[in-house]
């Protein structure tokens, strides 16, 4: 692929190849069943457990508190209806509070599981205008019945982060014998040290793709014991949380992404962070484009802005045509641009919701490519008002 | 591109033509279909072609709109007894409204869609005009069209029938692609049909179905919404044994009045003077048309007059036409050539 600027990493990130290197030997030839007890499967269990310990180390967790699964979407749902099922064995009523910005992979799972059992209510807990989860308001709609608090690190379209102390703090204290915390750190993964933000948090999702490295993997991890309800069952791999034979080359290629981020993070971070603030003052002073958030505490590779009175839609042809790749932050299955429920939680009028766009960078993204993307960017924006 | 063999083929030929073309498919319907042109395996199915022929695709989300323009007014219709064309609609408000306004921002010099019908050029304007295959015509959905549009339009199989088109398809090895075409209405479950799609949105009436010609009651409807004035499919024969239609459905009094054929027939359609249009020129009154009233239906002669208000007289007596219905005007000397469009209002 030529001439392509890649401004979408919250999407997929560019597949590192210190990734691609150390899945390759598990991707041709005899790879064993990681379950088995021949040599050919301690082989496999070694290179897994040795992931596993990456992981672990990544988190600042214990390796044996890593559940592999196939990605992000798996972990989240593994979380929510795993301690769902959990909590339902020994209460009459089971309440999950999350906040309404959450990724579909958490809301869906939410959604469906109180829909499925009566005695399981779906709680959503208030945002500001920026998308940050209240205080208060965790406050008010915790109680004794309150199984999950589910706030994720930072928001995938937008980029802000939430304060998960805070929220652990009131999932522990507002709650007798402490509900469980659960947090997506799916996007922030690339960005910021889990070991220290996600400290207090019981259950941390994270996946493959975000981070370089594979799609189709991820893991859930915990900080000691939860009670947790495997939700594919079968055999009893992951220590019974979660069956199916455990993907080598996978767990191989999760594990090289993850020690490959926490290796360049704070370089590329410092690196980006700049770009950042570059690529906002420019793109702010386009005629009708708004910066999302821009008080608020951002994932440094993110730019969320909203157009007034332009459309998505429209906006995205043309940056793909000039060779830009950028979203929408939200699509549906059909690949069109829909409704963000992001911003509708946020409060944003329709009118700037329908023009919004999310600019994603990473390790790979140069300051050339910023210039380029705040250049045809311009144009489009002209363009589409009609004064090019 | 809906995914299917004509809109496939009209991208083909394009390339073929040496047009640099993208595709775009649009996002419709936010609800669940089986049918139609705007469900989630339709648009897998057009971005596979679209990457079969080598080119760009884009998806575009009209959802609201859609809903705004066409199914709202399709379920209040019905609330009023009145059958309004949701394809029409959708051509009119969307496909050749919001869509080429897009394009024109987006630096397009045209739109090509894979309809069945043809822009004739004639002395320096644009005239909609049949497509070459009489089964697949459909001028009639696009009868509003009108010459800044047509000037803007690329039609590629228009010129071609059915076999043709086919042809091609293989031809540029789309030969996968060889779909039924799409019959129903884009946004109801065909499983499901009208009536649970607008009963979920709607009071549906139950009416008493009244023989205009003893006064009997002939029987019961759950829905006197979806009784359509001229049908005859699902009303039973009046006790003398003839045929009966649709006569009148009258939703406050709860009544559907059913009469024999000759009772129901004819001569003059009322046309709602808003919804009055011309592709170019107005025309007078007075003026000798061939009218048509559904997608495939017979042209009829009828003359177009204006007296308080518009209507056509027609030659010949026939069915009632249903109040929503749309009906398009061909050209008398040149019955392939439209020359306007009007709702039908009694």
């Amino acid at each position: 692929m030529s001439e392509i600027l890649y401004f979408d990493h919250a999407a997929s990130a560019p597949r590192r190849p210190e990734v691609a290197e150390a899945m390759a030997p598990w991707q041709t030839g005899i790879v064993g069943n990681p379950s088995g007890s021949h040599k050919a499967a301690r082989l496999a269990r070694t290179a897994v457990e040795e992931s596993r310990d990456a992981v672990a180390e990544f988190i600042g967790a214990k390796p044996g508190d890593v559940i592999f699964t196939a990605g992000g979407t798996e972990s989240c749902h593994l979380a929510v209806v795993g301690v769902t099922h959990a909590h339902r064995k020994t209460h009459e009523q089971t309440n999950i509070l999350i906040s309404p910005v959450e990724h579909h992979a958490v809301i869906a799972a939410a959604e469906q599981i109180a829909d499925h059992f009566a005695d399981v209510e779906l709680r959503f807990v208030d945002v500001d205008a920026d998308g940050v989860v209240e205080i208060d308001s965790l406050w008010k709609n915790v109680d004794f019945n309150t199984a999950l608090v589910s706030v994720m690190t930072a928001n995938n379209e937008t980029g802000v982060c939430q304060p998960l102390d805070a929220v652990s703090a009131v999932a522990k204290g507002g709650v007798p014998g402490g509900a469980v915390t659960h947090t997506d750190a799916v996007a922030a993964a690339p960005w910021l040290d889990l070991s220290v933000v996600t400290s207090t948090i019981d259950l941390i999702s994270i996946c493959g793709h975000k981070l370089g490295g594979p799609v189709n993997v991820g893991a859930l991890i915990s900080r000691g014991p939860v009670a947790l309800n495997a939700v594919v069952p079968g055999g009893e791999q992951e220590r019974g949380k979660r069956g199916g034979t455990v993907d080598v080359a996978a767990v191989v290629g999760l594990a090289a992404a993850v020690r490959a981020t926490a290796a360049d993070r704070i370089e590329t971070y410092e690196r980006v962070t700049d770009f950042q603030t570059r690529l906002s003052n420019a793109l702010s002073l386009l005629p009708g484009v708004m910066v999302t958030a821009r008080g608020a505490s951002l994932l440094p590779g993110h730019v969320h802005v909203t157009v007034d009175g332009l459309a998505s839609d429209e906006m995205l042809f043309m940056l793909d045509q000039s060779g830009v790749c950028a979203s929408a932050a939200s699509s549906c299955s059909s690949g069109a641009a829909v409704a963000s429920h992001v911003l509708a939680a946020m409060d944003v009028p329709a009118v700037r919701a329908k023009g919004a766009i999310r600019f994603t960078m990473g390790a790979e993204t140069t300051a050339h490519e910023v210039t380029e993307l705040i250049r045809i960017f311009s144009g489009v924006v002209h363009q589409l008002r009609g004064d090019a | 591109m809906s995914g299917g063999v004509d809109s496939s083929v009209a991208a083909g030929l394009l390339i073929e033509q040496g047009h640099e073309v993208v595709g775009a498919t649009l996002k419709l319907w936010g609800g669940a279909s089986d049918s139609g042109c705007c469900s989630v395996a339709d648009v897998d199915d057009a971005r596979r072609v679209a990457q079969i022929l080598g080119i760009d695709h884009h998806v575009f989300n009209y959802t609201e709109e859609f809903e705004r323009s066409v199914v709202t007014p399709f379920v209040e219709g019905h609330a009023g007894a009145t059958s309004p064309n949701p394809c029409i609609e959708c051509n009119r408000h969307i496909k050749f409204d919001l869509l080429f306004q897009r394009a024109e921002r987006l630096g397009f010099d045209a739109v090509a869609t894979g309809h069945h019908a043809q822009v004739l050029e004639r002395e320096g304007h644009h005239y909609l005009v049949r497509g070459e295959d009489n089964q697949k015509d459909q001028s009639y959905v696009l009868g509003y069209l009108q010459e800044p549009i047509l000037r803007r339009l690329l039609l590629p199989i228009g010129a071609m029938n059915k076999d043709e088109v086919r042809q091609h398809a293989e031809r540029l090895q789309l030969r996968t692609w060889d779909k039924p075409d799409s019959q129903d209405v884009c946004f109801i479950e065909a499983s499901k049909g009208r009536s649970i799609f607008l009963g979920q949105r709607i009071s549906l009436t139950p009416a008493t179905i009244v023989d205009q010609v003893t006064g009997e009651e002939l029987g019961e409807t759950a829905a006197a919404e979806l009784m359509t004035v001229g049908q005859r499919r699902g009303v039973l024969p009046g006790r003398d044994g003839e045929k009966r239609y649709v006569a009148r459905v009258d939703l406050q009094a709860r009544r559907v009045e059913v009469g024999r054929l000759k009772d129901v027939l004819s001569t003059k359609l009322k046309l709602d003077v808003n919804s009055l249009s011309f592709a170019r020129d107005a025309l007078a009154n007075q003026t000798r048309v061939l009218a048509q009233w559904s997608a495939h239906g017979r042209p009829m002669e009828a003359t177009l007059s204006f007296d308080t208000t518009w209507s056509l007289e027609l030659d010949a007596p026939a069915r009632p036409v249903a109040p929503g219905q749309t009906v398009v005007f061909y050209r008398e000397d040149e019955p392939s050539i439209v020359e306007g469009a009007a709702i039908v209002t009694s």
